[in-house]
């Protein structure tokens, strides 16, 4: 009798600690790994919202840049033009003084096809 | 030995626990394994997507990066009919205004009995395609906000969730993309057109002939979503984006194309030809600058105009190129030395009588020299060169300056004209052909048979495209000027230079196409048409010409279809060209090469050479 009451109280700390820490361990492991599922749906979404938002501003962007390029051509404008009755237009030849470049060195001694592109060049648009 | 009922129970348990846990784990062997590959299928089914990524068809854009031909991103109305059930009125009345259909057809077509046959069970739709991203924001907005009849907190669970999927899923919208072309008309001839179909494929023009470099390659992401139809982005699996389509970068000028439309409009509306066209080529390097022809359409709606509107008459139309066609006869005959510019040939005053045949010209000439002869566009005196230079070399320089096959303009249904062998030459051969007749030519095969001329005898491939380039402007591929071969000696077309120029004088057969600040050279062209064999009393009338003639910048050439008023070329083609290469060589600062006198407001605009000026003055 005496033996089992003092079996009976003799607690055994060891076990108890270690089945403590496994439940704590599994405990913890379980709340982690939902905490990380959770936070991998919440940056999932993230994602998903910004990757909306990027693809809205691109096609916003380049709705923008198409619409400039549309207005800066010329059926635009001389729309415009006409719509608002400017009465823009380039000036007559007759109305153009020309003053002409002093020939440079590199010009001069350029050879005879860069001299041709130099010639083309006056060539282009000048607006 | 005699066992206890307690561990007889005990081993009783153990053995229905033991089959109990056996059955279970067949059935999980039969389930993970043996049925993996179904169950896998079925649960992807219910999970799984594959979502196509669409990119966006590439621009064509000039040469100057003004768009022609863009394409924005667009949706397809689809519908579900399962999830629309007895409020196809109600839906089809709501959306029809947005759709911009008829409700009744929309109704009818919300019922899918059209796409799925009358016992089928159809859950896709295609409602619209090409509908505006505004437009698709409208009708979500607008089917979120269904009005349908009924207290809806007293309806049956399973009523008020057919509400609310007919409000957020009965319709719904799958990517698509609708093709803009903002100058609207503006060189719908080389620009071409697409399909209406997702595949938007390119059917003529440069849509077709760059289709594949254009075309957008098509990405897709694997999927899962969850019980609400939202991706679960962590589990995405293959994510392949797409590719937009490479940008064409022409080498049209947007600011050149429309000059030349807008003055080939007004001589439209001042001559009345059935059609009128015009292309403008830089001689140099073959690029062409503007290419236009009346009528012509919206290719954002080319089902509106008429079929005659669609054709590109620049290089489908082969024509017999009347006067024009003289240039070739007398480079030819100076290139061999058959003739020079000061031969005199007897142009019999009018009438010239050759193997049974009486050749004419528009006015009476008796001795004309070779220049004359191009001056006043002699019909006798072209022929009598063509005689003295014989069918072989006829033919061969008409093979030299390019006629007889296609130029490799890259454009489709370009046509190689028609030149007839050396031995289906007729008699009257050498002398019709010489002044144009009895041979076809496309308006391009002859704009760079002059080209060539102004380019000290150097022919030219016809540039159209200059370079394509991705969507971040890296040049994929950039295209250079070709020269296909030396048509004659420079020498030789110094002296055809000096004779074209008499053209414009004003003893010359073109004296309106003559600017005032740049020496012109050019030829007039009166081609009296053929119908069922026999020449009729219609006409095509053309000028080809250049300037400063003596450095070419740009080569233009006009021609009319059946002009009312007059059919000559120096009359009804040449104001058109004076109009357009007076514009034209503004716009570009020509430098001019003839000296003139000082204007009275001179002083508001002040250029330096190859410089930028002032634009935009006001000229009232």
């Amino acid at each position: 009798m005496a033996r089992n009451k003092r079996n009976g109280s003799d607690l055994r700390v060891g076990p108890a600690l270690t089945a403590g820490l496994l439940c704590a361990l599994f405990v913890g492991l379980g709340v982690g790994y939902v905490g990380y599922k959770n936070q991998l749906d919440v940056l999932g979404r993230q994602i998903k919202e910004r990757e909306t938002r990027l693809a809205d501003l691109q096609r916003e962007n380049k709705m923008r840049r198409d619409q400039l390029g549309t207005l800066c051509s010329p059926v635009a404008l001389d729309a415009r033009v006409k719509k608002l009755n400017l009465g823009l237009g380039p000036p007559a030849l007759s109305q153009v003084i020309r003053l002409a470049d002093p020939p440079s060195t590199e010009a001069a001694s350029a050879p005879p096809s860069q001299g041709r592109q130099a010639l083309a060049g006056t060539a282009e648009r000048r607006d | 030995m005699r066992v206890s009922p307690q561990y007889r129970r005990l081993y009783w348990l153990a053995l229905v626990l033991g089959g109990a846990l056996a059955t279970l784990g067949y059935r999980l062997v039969d389930l993970q394994v043996v049925q993996h590959d179904r169950l896998q299928q079925l649960a992807d089914e219910n999970t799984v997507r594959k979502i196509t990524r669409v990119g966006m068809r590439g621009q064509i854009v000039d040469r100057q990066g003004i768009p022609l031909a863009i394409s924005q991103p667009a949706k397809v109305v689809c519908a579900d009919p399962t999830l629309i059930g007895g409020w196809r009125a109600a839906v089809a009345a709501a959306l029809a205004p947005l759709l911009e259909m008829d409700a009744a057809a929309l109704g009818q077509r919300l019922a899918g009995r059209e796409q799925c046959g009358k016992t089928n069970l159809c859950r896709y739709v295609v409602l619209k395609r090409k509908v505006p991203i505004e437009t698709w924001e409208k009708i979500k907005a607008r089917m979120a906000q269904l009005e349908v009849s009924g207290d809806e907190s007293k309806l049956k669970a399973q009523e008020r969730a057919f509400r609310r999927n007919l409000r957020s899923k009965a319709v719904f919208a799958e990517e698509d993309e609708v093709r803009i072309y903002p100058c609207q008309r503006l060189a719908a001839h080389v620009l071409g057109y697409v399909s209406n179909d997702v595949e938007q494929s390119g059917l003529t023009g440069i849509e077709r002939a760059f289709n594949s470099s254009l075309r957008a390659v098509t990405g897709w992401r694997v999927i899962e979503m969850d019980k609400r139809q939202r991706e679960l982005v962590p589990y995405r699996d293959e994510d392949v984006a797409p590719r937009d389509g490479v940008n064409v970068v022409l080498t049209l000028d947007a600011g050149l194309q429309n000059i030349v439309e807008s003055e080939l409009a007004a001589g439209m509306a001042e001559h009345q030809p059935l059609s009128a066209s015009c292309v403008m080529v830089r001689p140099r390097d073959g690029e062409i600058l503007a290419m236009a022809t009346l009528p012509n359409f919206d290719p954002n709606r080319p089902g509106a105009s008429a079929m005659e509107a669609l054709r590109n008459r620049v290089i489908s139309d082969m024509a017999e190129p009347g006067s024009t066609f003289k240039i070739v006869t007398v480079s030819a005959g100076l290139d061999v030395g058959a003739v020079t510019l000061n031969d005199i040939f007897d142009c019999e005053h009018g009438h010239f009588f050759f193997a049974g045949r009486t050749l004419h010209d528009h006015e009476s000439y008796g001795l004309l020299s070779v220049e004359n002869i191009i001056t006043h566009s002699s019909n006798i005196g072209a022929a009598k060169i063509g005689l003295r230079l014989g069918e072989e070399n006829l033919y061969k320089y008409i093979h030299n300056f390019g006629f007889g096959a296609r130029t490799g303009i890259p454009l489709p249904d370009e046509a190689p004209g028609l030149v007839h062998p050396l031995s289906a030459w007729s008699k009257v051969s050498i002398v019709q052909i010489p002044m144009g007749q009895g041979i076809a030519v496309t308006p391009l095969q002859m704009i760079m048979a002059m080209s060539a001329i102004a380019n000290h005898g150097w022919l030219m491939r016809p540039m159209l495209v200059s370079r394509l380039v991705d969507a971040d402007g890296k040049v994929l591929a950039e295209y250079s000027p070709q020269t296909v071969r030396r048509v004659a000696g420079a020498e030789t077309m110094r002296e055809m230079v000096k004779a074209l120029k008499t053209v414009v004088t004003r003893e010359g057969t073109a004296p309106q196409a003559r600017l005032e600040h740049y020496t012109v050279a050019g030829k007039t062209g009166t081609a009296q048409k053929v119908e069922h064999g026999q020449y009729v009393e219609k006409f095509f009338s053309s000028f080809v010409g250049f300037f400063p003639a003596d450095d070419p910048e740009l080569c233009i050439l006009v021609v009319m279809d059946e002009a009312k008023d007059s059919h000559y070329g120096g009359i009804v083609a040449a104001p058109v060209f004076h109009a357009i290469a007076e514009r034209a060589a503004n716009y570009l600062n020509l430098k001019p090469d003839i000296d003139s006198t000082p204007g009275v407001n001179q002083s508001l605009t002040v250029v330096e050479d190859g410089g930028v000026g002032a634009r935009g003055q006001k000229n009232n």
